[in-house]
């Protein structure tokens, strides 16, 4: 079964907000759905079909595409292309395919979900959104290229992997989690880090908060990479040695940083 | 039922239901998983006298543990969960963490849980680190040798408990070497552990005694130096007797166990001295489970 499939009818004029456009979502095409500053039925600027509860398919991504699989408890849902801010914000399970790109606060507030984006993502991935104390808790989030500024802000469980580079601020105020990074860090990473685990390529670009442990041959690294296959990926089963930067020891953190010789 | 010259007696062991969990518990070499959980299930032979039976299931490979090296699977079974929740944190915390290069995971999913990191990681005095991958919890704490890896808690199983056969045997050698031949077989079942040391019961028991307080004592029916002073179970060519216990996951874990037993068992033969065998029970009003033999070897 494919699931239903929406295949945009045209390029956006404005910012969309798929909010409640998720599988198994009833009645699709006379869904309402924001449209710049109006709103309109789903059906106006998507074409529907297929069929199934457990799947949704948008045929064509647009960076305009807000807040896509926002909420999504179950199911899969699938993007052939880019998509805007706060996908899978605050989603509590089911997974998401991003076939290309995603704006800011990508699973932003995660809570279950699995994410998979194969491009880059914009600021603050997996952080907590306004007005809000806690990122990403729970489920997992990999990227295949790069992020922007602040990646895993106030992230508070769960996996980010990140592939390629992580720009400045990543794991600022990081709370607890596991935040992995496959590329280089732009600087001021762990910045206010109170617990959680970087797992990184270098040292380079952490705060200065973070002080040298030592090289280990931790058990929990042979753990991780059975557990995660995000995670296995990105570092080889044969994961056991690391060495431990602890921090931000400026704000008193008990987080860790883990260097992972290539 | 003779078979092959050894007679299986009309009898069926009675069986009481338990809840158990099933932990594994991996080290740098297989030589100290081993230490770690023989020490772990230590003392535990009968839940009367030592609050739970334990003991190895089996040994795992490196390709079948959580973190890729030799391990192995123990079960623990308690008469109740509030029982096996205390036991199990102890006998962890004694004897698994403090074991040279040991970690420990949970065995089984489902039913109740028993603590394993929720309890063992105040060891680390508030710079144990908690990791949440793949929906489980797990812990690390910190250690003078480097960190104590554990899950955060294990599932249970309601199981059973006091599966038995016992061997009767020409010779004290005779019986010993049989039993220890049954035990070799009954091992590679899957499920069941036998708790007691080198999984051979020497002195089974009946319920009571004479004196107050007691809640077992010998089971003089098949002692052969009493058989002129009392009722006796055991024909005239019977000088010892040897018992097995069985403890599982399910009544068919149980009962694929005592089949085990039984078969290799008569493939030694009246020849090797096993005359035959029989199974412990109290009447089949205590426990709910019978397993009967000859029904068994049908």
């Amino acid at each position: 079964m494919t699931g239903f499939v929406l295949t945009p009818r045209g390029a956006f004029d404005a910012r969309v907000d798929l909010t409640g456009v998720l599988p198994g979502a009833s009645d699709l095409e006379r869904l309402s759905i924001g449209y710049g500053f109006r709103r309109v039925a789903l059906g106006e600027l998507f074409s529907v079909s297929g069929s199934g509860a457990e799947r949704l398919t948008i045929a064509g991504g647009s960076p305009l595409l807000d807040r896509v699989a926002a909420g999504l408890t179950s199911g899969e849902l699938v993007v052939d292309g880019d998509v805007g801010a706060e996908l899978a914000k605050g989603a509590t399970g089911g997974s998401v395919v991003v076939n290309g790109s995603a704006g800011a606060y990508a699973a932003s507030e995660l809570a279950g979900a699995h994410v998979t984006i194969s491009g880059d993502v914009g600021e603050r991935l997996g952080a907590a959104g306004d007005g809000a104390r806690r990122g990403l808790s729970s489920g997992t989030v990999v990227v295949g290229g790069s992020a922007g500024l602040r990646a895993g802000e106030r992230q508070r469980g769960g996996v980010i992997v990140v592939k390629g580079d992580v720009a400045e601020g990543a794991a600022t105020d990081l709370i607890a989690g596991t935040f992995a990074v496959g590329g280089a860090l732009r600087g001021l990473a762990g910045r206010g880090m109170k617990r959680g685990t970087l797992l990184l390529r270098s040292a380079e670009g952490l705060s200065s908060g973070f002080a040298d442990a030592g090289e280990h041959d931790l058990v929990m690294l042979r753990v991780l990479v059975r557990r995660s296959e995000a995670l296995a990926e990105l570092f080889g089963e044969g994961l056991t040695r690391a060495r431990r930067f602890a921090g931000d020891l400026n704000v008193a953190g008990k987080g860790e940083a883990l260097i992972v010789s290539a | 039922m003779i078979l092959n010259g050894v007679e299986i007696r009309d009898s069926f062991a009675e069986a009481f239901p338990m809840v158990g969990t099933r932990l594994i518990i991996t080290a740098d070499t297989p030589k100290w998983a081993m230490i770690a959980a023989k020490t772990m299930t230590g003392f535990a032979t009968s839940v009367i006298g030592c609050g739970c039976e334990a003991g190895v299931e089996r040994e795992l490979a490196p390709e079948d543990t959580p973190d890729g090296r030799p391990g192995v699977a123990v079960l623990i079974f308690a008469m109740d969960i509030k029982g096996l929740k205390a036991v199990v944190p102890l006998r962890i915390g004694q004897c698994v963490l403090t074991s040279p290069t040991s970690a420990c995971y949970a065995g089984m999913e489902g039913g109740d849980v028993v603590s394993i990191g929720k309890a063992l990681r105040y060891f680390g005095d508030g710079w144990q680190i908690a990791k949440n991958v793949d929906g489980r919890r797990i812990w690390r704490v910190p250690v003078m040798e480097g960190e104590f890896v554990c899950d955060h808690e294990s599932g249970t199983v309601s199981g059973v408990g006091g599966g038995n056969i016992l061997i009767l045997g020409t010779s004290r050698g005779e019986a010993l070497a049989a039993a220890e031949v049954a035990v070799e077989a009954m091992q590679k079942v899957e499920g069941c552990i036998l708790p007691f040391p080198g999984g051979i019961v020497r002195s089974g028991s009946k319920v009571g005694s004479k004196y107050k307080g007691m809640f077992a004592s010998s089971n003089n029916a098949y002692c052969p130096t009493l058989r002129a002073q009392t009722e006796t179970k055991l024909p005239p060519e019977v000088a010892s007797v040897q018992e097995i216990v069985i403890d599982g996951v399910s009544f068919d874990a149980v009962s694929a166990c005592t089949k085990a037993g039984i078969e290799a068992l008569v493939a030694l033969g009246r020849d090797k001295g096993v005359v035959a065998i029989d199974a412990g029970n109290y009447g089949g009003n205590l426990g709910p489970y019978h397993f009967k033999l000859r029904e068994i070897m049908a």
